[in-house]
């Protein structure tokens, strides 16, 4: 081996070390928010926004809604972002405890994975309000707003059956398996759809949440079942991604393809006639509920539900012009 | 083989080694069965548990439901007013419901319907039965007698409304098919489940959870 060769393979390794530090290495703050971390004695109090991924322009709106009606509300206010990694939220937590923050708005990453942090910071004294997803608790967060996932998919579920019929094949990608969300919403569609024998569905695979593993899933899925009727997808990320895949296959128009969520793309689609059904769950309205919870306790108030439900309200062509901007129009919830 | 690339060799067979044993120490995926993942779900037991509540608060609570001529009458006079009086909203915003009960004429019966006049001298459809497939949280969530927050995991108290509605149609549904002719009287008590402020409540969609018809 000459010494060039040496030289480059040692490069080469130096590198790749400097990229696996630089990937291990939180990332704390998210783009856009504007309080540090630690903010000067004496200045507003602060409020942490720990949110399970800033990957999803849905989580980005959970979480910039809450951020900016914290401060709206005089608090200094940071989004950190979990990146889907109940280790990188954890690290967050100890951050945020360690730094002063004296309320935690929390988007969880995983259902009992979470419920450690949630306790750390009960121990030390910060109140957790949970937002759109639960962790498997009643007695550590201060407060959960959740959509109520089961009865949006039930609500799904029925459009699904009027929009396929009682006779076909589909494929459902589901969430986070560890996820509670992705469970309700999987549990209220076939609450309705597997009363109808005739509806079989000829694959059911995880695409995390996420539109680039929802394509990526569902290409070899559409090569071994050609003929499918639809797709229900667990989130609208995913809806766009299976979108995406039919798209490529030149089968857009003839397979029909059902999300959750409510974003914005996947609502001007619906307009448009390419995807035919979401489930709007108001992720502006949670978020400032979240926030506005976090000033009453931080002014003296205790008394908060455990689990507080939001209504999902079902979006489709019919009714489509009611709903844009994550919410409704008219309230812009 | 030379000692040259014996030596080149080497090196390269250690770091593979290495990596399988880093990689079986800590594997960086694991390959999981769906249902395994909601095998490892604790189990809730909603059968034992709707059992328990459909014999004992449910049956308890059906003369506390709000008669339906009352409710009827307020919501032709001030639907809103008869949300906020009569109605129940599990959270924030969404849905609302009644728990309702009354006596009913069938004035029609479809394959998923029965029709009700309230008025004995009316053929107007006042509250209709459904008697189909039963789907949602009608009767979980109309009641006023179970609450999410006393449930850690939600998927627990959904599986509960899918046992109620399971034992609605095989309890509740057979006999009321069979017997709701025209012109029967039908004693029911039931919930109805609301999801849009514009609609129509008359006549009324009620999940019953109990039906006598003489």
């Amino acid at each position: 081996m000459t010494a060039f060769h040496r030289l480059r393979n040692y490069g080469t390794l130096a590198l790749m070390v400097c990229m696996l530090l630089t990937g291990c290495k939180p990332k704390n703050e998210a783009a856009g928010s504007t309080a540090k971390a630690t903010s000067a004695d004496g200045g507003p109090p602060k409020i942490a926004i720990i949110v399970s991924t800033l990957n999803n322009p849905w989580f980005v709106v959970l979480a910039n809604t809450a951020r900016d009606r914290a401060k709206e509300l005089g608090y200094d206010a940071t989004v950190f972002d979990s990146q889907n990694d109940p280790a990188k939220e954890a690290t967050n937590f100890e951050n945020t405890l360690a730094s002063g923050y004296k309320v935690i708005l929390l988007n969880p990453t995983d259902a009992q994975g979470s419920i450690a942090n949630v306790r750390k910071a009960k121990a030390a004294g910060v109140p957790v309000f949970c937002i759109d997803r639960e962790i498997d608790a009643t007695d550590a967060a201060t407060s959960q707003i959740l959509s109520d996932n089961y009865s949006g998919c039930v609500a799904l579920g029925q459009y699904f059956v009027k929009q396929i019929g009682e006779q076909g094949t589909y494929v459902e990608l589901l969430g986070i398996v560890g996820d509670n969300n992705t469970w309700n919403r999987s549990k209220g569609f076939h609450s309705v759809v597997d009363r109808y024998p005739g509806l079989k569905m000829v694959a059911q695979q995880s695409a995390d949440f996420d539109r680039a593993k929802a394509l990526e899933v569902l290409e070899p899925i559409l090569q071994a079942h050609p003929d499918i009727n639809a797709v229900f997808c667990g989130n609208d990320a995913m809806a766009m991604g299976a979108y995406q895949a039919l798209l490529a296959a030149g089968k857009a128009d003839t397979i029909k393809v059902f999300g959750f969520d409510g974003a914005d793309d996947v609502v001007k689609l619906i307009a448009e006639g390419k995807i035919t059904a979401t489930g709007m769950q108001f992720p502006k309205l949670m978020a400032r509920t979240a926030a506005e919870d976090a000033d009453k306790y931080i002014k003296g108030e205790r008394n908060f539900p455990q689990k507080a439900p939001v209504g999902v309200e079902l979006v489709t062509r019919d009714n489509v012009t009611k709903f844009g901007d994550y919410g409704r129009k008219a309230d812009t919830q | 083989m030379n000692d040259s690339r014996w030596k080149s060799w080497l090196p390269r067979t250690g770091c593979l080694l290495g990596l399988v044993v880093v990689f079986w120490w800590a594997p960086p995926f694991h390959i999981v069965e769906l249902n395994g993942v909601q095998q490892a779900h604790p189990a809730f037991d909603a059968v034992a548990f709707v059992d328990k509540f459909w014999f004992g608060r449910l049956a308890q609570s059906l003369d506390r439901a709000t008669d339906a001529v009352v409710l009827e009458k307020a919501i032709r006079t001030d639907s809103k007013a008869a949300r906020e009086k009569y109605g129940r909203v599990a959270g924030l915003g969404g849905d609302y419901y009644f728990f309702v009960a009354g006596e009913g004429r069938v004035v029609s019966v479809n394959q998923h319907e029965i029709a009700l006049s309230l008025d004995a001298d009316s053929s107007s459809t006042d509250v209709i039965l459904e008697t189909g497939n039963i789907f949602g949280n009608a009767v979980r969530d109309g009641t006023r007698l179970l609450n999410v927050s006393d449930f850690a995991d939600s998927q627990d108290f959904n599986a509960i409304s899918s046992e109620i509605n399971r034992r609605i149609e095989e309890q509740v549904l057979p006999n009321l098919r069979a017997k709701a002719v025209v012109g029967a009287i039908v004693h029911f008590a039931g919930c109805a489940e609301v999801a849009d402020e514009g609609t129509d409540l008359h006549p009324l969609l009620v999940v019953p959870v109990s039906a006598v018809v003489r």
